[in-house]
């Protein structure tokens, strides 16, 4: 007989109503086999007790519906990032609020570089910064002969300086859109959107393609979520080829590895017949780590670069309508394969229109192919209301709502892109549970930094980086956030049946806590240190 | 400067089922002669003659003609890098591009990346369902766009004819010359040009000179251009050349100079003389007037 852990602490939130608190759980083959007081599992057999956690709280292990692996693997370049943010190792780097702190943090980190090796930084969002842009003369500060890049938070623009243009072949002659001239006609150093990027990506070696599947993305992936409490994780557009399934098997399969991880086959402009029977093909080669067989789809951009697609009355700023990534037949017909094929769909939508044309693609197919448990699942949701709300309820539609945005972007979002009446409803997760909706909240990491506590945070004060509160009809309660962030988000994964609570039977995954969520003021859950997690019994200390 | 030739790119844009697939198959299986490299989304459609198949495997089908073709998978700018350090390079690159999407986003890379040569963006546009996408309120702006756009409009479903009303609103929204798929005898000459500069002043390479429906101009000499001049004298084309390419010699070095409907792209090249070469449509041009623009500038 396998042996029996009993784990004491403080307090253990279990998210399950029949035992909402407890102090005990006893774990056996990686799963709960009970939950209570020290002799919880005593009708089970001899067991061990193991005090080591006593003073923690312990919750579910926390889920994370909607991230990117590369969260992990980013870190091997220089964070240029406005916020204070950590990386995989746990080590904090300091927000970057102007651009003389770039400037002086990068030349920093240039002394630690071979000398002949690029310095790549991302994470930069001068969406923040006020007056000058950055530009070359601010990098070739850092240095003249090293070749630098700094990728921006939205990956659609970086700054690079003049050794870098010079790599390129960028100068005063350049007619190629995308490379920013100043008044003197050279390169300002900035290059807007792939096509001008790519030059200097390929000879300064930023390898996008390296920041998932290889060992060690999955693995800096791992100590990321970790760090955050995050027990199962999805990467919500994986680009892996059947040849990286033997390493994210291998990398997942590991006892040390701290994550179950799902990652989300993208399948945008592939065709549908084809994208179908390889997500289900995909589906039978899981484990208890690593689970697959879901798709994500496209539609629109992204609200903060205008390319979200929205309802009248548009953009405050006049600007046109965003665009689509995959048009709306596309989406329909997509829509229709995965629904007829069992697959189930996460699909990408920001503005009000790209939701509604989601949700018209799922009701039309469902119609065609009932399939009540499909547990399709609207990703960010952001401009969505109360009606887009009930017909998600109507149709069994869960919805994965982009929290963070309304600290990180909702003073921009009332002040430049939706305007204030819309930016006070964004990210409506009261709405959504009010319509009876199956909700998660998310930080889409890299984009904003992985952490359901902070995610959770965003959730319940909705305050913005000014300080106000963007619309207080749509605050939910810690416990309804907490909820979001556990079982709300494994029900979007279709693996609450497995985990999201500390009840018998599931896996033994739990986040481990230096203070108890439940009794912190609201304001401060985000600030709750989070102390590592365990995986399937296995104790992982940050 | 790199020692390889630069990979010329076209990109091939359009709305699902305008016939970018149809004309991807009539290009494989054109004698051109080039090496070609087709990437597209997906296979789902592409539809090659069993016969020209030498070998299959995943995502790469390999011609008899030396030509391939493959999926680029989810990272489009990854698989250009691959394409570029491909050996050997291919003799030409040609992108499907996915059907609502921004062509000259992929092409701009064309013209932004040293190791590469313009090649152009070809928009096939659907004769019968364009104007109706046109006028959608969901994706209108975006079709209009790829129109705008466009080095080369081709009209596909025309059944012989591109309805007048078509031609006036692709003239409104684009300069680029619009030609009836159907007329092509064969799409390589517009799709990728000639391959390199002729000996024989007067006649084009290869066998895409042959056909009666396209006019070929080459010209070899010692000229120089200051490039300022060169770019005016390339802004007052003769309309009806749609491709014009070569490397013309200027006091700061030579220039590489790649032109594709309305779009003019120049690059730094190598080379000890000036050598042109121009395609037009017989319809609409004839060598004399080619010959006649440059000699002015020449004089
Ligand atoms: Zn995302």
């Amino acid at each position: 007989m396998a042996p029996i852990t009993v784990f004491q602490a403080r307090k253990i939130i279990t998210m399950d109503p029949n035992c909402p608190e407890a102090t005990h759980v006893a774990v056996r083959d990686g799963r709960i086999l009970a939950v209570g007081g020290a002799g919880c599992a005593d009708q089970w057999g001899d067991v061990v007790h193991d005090h080591s956690l006593a003073d923690a709280v312990l919750m579910p292990g926390m889920v994370e519906g909607h991230a990117h692996m590369m969260a992990g693997a980013m870190w091997k370049f220089a964070y240029a990032g406005f916020h204070d943010r950590m990386d995989p190792q746990g080590k904090w780097w300091r927000g970057k609020p102007d651009i003389a702190t770039v400037v002086c943090d990068l030349t920093d980190h240039a002394q630690s570089l071979p000398e002949d090796q690029p310095l790549i930084g991302w994470g930069l969002d001068p969406i923040f910064f006020t007056g000058e842009r950055l530009s070359r003369a601010h990098l070739d500060q850092i240095s003249t002969t090293r070749p630098i890049a700094i990728m921006f938070s939205n990956f659609h623009l970086m700054c690079v300086n003049s050794a870098a243009l010079a790599q390129a072949g960028y100068d005063h002659a350049t007619n190629v859109e995308g490379v920013v001239k100043g008044p003197d006609g050279a390169p300002t150093g900035e290059l807007q959107e792939m096509a001008a990027m790519f030059p200097v990506m390929r000879r300064l070696g930023m390898d996008f393609r390296g920041l998932s599947q290889t060992e060690a993305a999955i693995e800096s992936y791992g100590a990321v979520c970790m760090r955050a409490g995050v027990t199962t994780v999805t990467d919500l557009y994986s680009q892996m080829e059947d040849a990286d399934l033997a390493i994210l098997r291998q990398v997942t399969a590991r006892a040390s590895y701290p994550t179950r991880l799902v990652p989300v086959l993208g399948v945008a402009g592939a065709d549908p017949e084809t994208a179908a029977a390889r997500a289900q093909a995909l589906a039978r080669q899981g484990t208890d780590k690593l689970r697959l067989g879901a798709v994500k789809l496209m539609t629109d951009g992204s609200i903060q670069g205008w390319t979200a697609r929205v309802k009248w009355p548009g953009y405050v700023g006049g600007q046109p309508n965003g665009i689509w990534n995959m048009a709306p037949d596309e989406i329909r017909r997509m829509v229709a394969t995965m629904q007829a094929a069992g697959v189930q769909m996460h699909i990408h939508v920001n503005g009000d229109e790209a939701s509604e044309v989601a949700i018209d693609a799922i009701e039309q197919a469902a119609r065609h192919s009932p399939w009540p448990g499909a547990r399709h699942v609207l990703q960010h949701c952001q401009m969505m209301g109360p009606d887009q709300f009930a017909r998600c309820a109507e149709l069994g539609i869960c919805t994965n709502i982009f929290a963070n945005h309304i600290w990180y972007f909702g003073d921009q979002h009332a002040a430049l892109t939706i305007g204030e009446d819309r930016a006070k409803r964004m990210d409506a997760l009261r709405a959504a549970l009010d319509a009876g909706v199956h909700a998660a909240i998310h930080s889409d990491a890299p984009v904003t930094p992985l952490g359901p506590l902070f995610t959770a945070w965003c959730a319940v004060n909705r305050q913005t980086m000014s300080g106000r509160v963007l619309g207080a009809a749509q605050c939910v309660s810690v416990a309804e956030a907490l909820h979001a962030i556990t079982l709300g988000a494994a029900y979007t994964l279709k693996m609450d049946g497995e985990v999201g609570s500390i009840e018998a039977g599931k896996f033994a995954d739990f986040a481990i806590l230096g203070e108890d969520p439940l009794a912190v003021p609201a304001q401060a859950l985000k600030d709750v240190p989070v102390l590592g997690t365990v995986l399937a019994g296995q104790v992982h200390l940050a | 400067m790199s020692v390889l030739p630069r990979l010329p790119l076209t990109v091939i844009g359009g709305y699902l089922g305008a016939g970018k697939t149809t004309l991807l198959n009539r290009l494989l299986s054109e004698p051109h002669g080039q090496k070609i490299m087709v990437m597209v989304n997906d296979f789902g459609a592409i539809n090659i003659d069993a016969a020209l198949i030498a070998q299959a495997d995943g995502d790469t089908i390999s011609l008899t003609n030396g030509c391939v073709c493959c999926t680029m998978g989810n990272d489009l700018f990854m698989a250009l890098g691959d394409a570029l350090d491909r050996c050997p390079r291919p003799d030409h690159l040609v992108i499907e591009a996915s059907g609502i999407s921004d062509p000259a986003k992929i092409a701009m890379a064309a013209r932004a990346e040293p190791d590469m040569a313009y090649g152009g963006i070809a928009v096939v546009v659907d004769g019968q369902n364009w104007p109706k996408l046109a006028d959608d309120p969901l994706i209108g702006a975006q079709m209009r766009g790829q129109v705008q756009v466009a080095d080369v409009l081709l009209v596909s479903k025309t059944g012989g004819m591109v309805p007048p009303s078509l031609a006036v609103r692709l003239a409104a929204l684009s300069r680029a010359p619009l030609m009836d798929l159907a007329d092509l005898p064969q799409v390589a000459p517009v799709l990728l040009g000639g391959v390199a500069p002729a000996p024989q002043p007067g006649a084009l390479p290869g066998g895409m000179a042959a056909h009666p429906a396209y006019v070929g101009w080459s010209h070899q000499g010692p000229e120089q251009f200051e490039r300022r001049t060169l770019e005016a004298l390339l802004a007052a084309r003769p309309a009806g050349i749609y491709r014009l390419k070569g490397h013309v010699l200027s006091p700061d070095g030579a220039l590489e100079v790649h032109v594709v409907g309305p779009t003019v792209d120049i690059k730094p090249a190598q080379s000890d003389s000036t050598r042109m070469v121009a395609i037009g449509l017989a319809s609409q041009i004839n060598r004399e007037t080619i010959a006649a623009w440059w000699a002015s500038a020449a004089a």
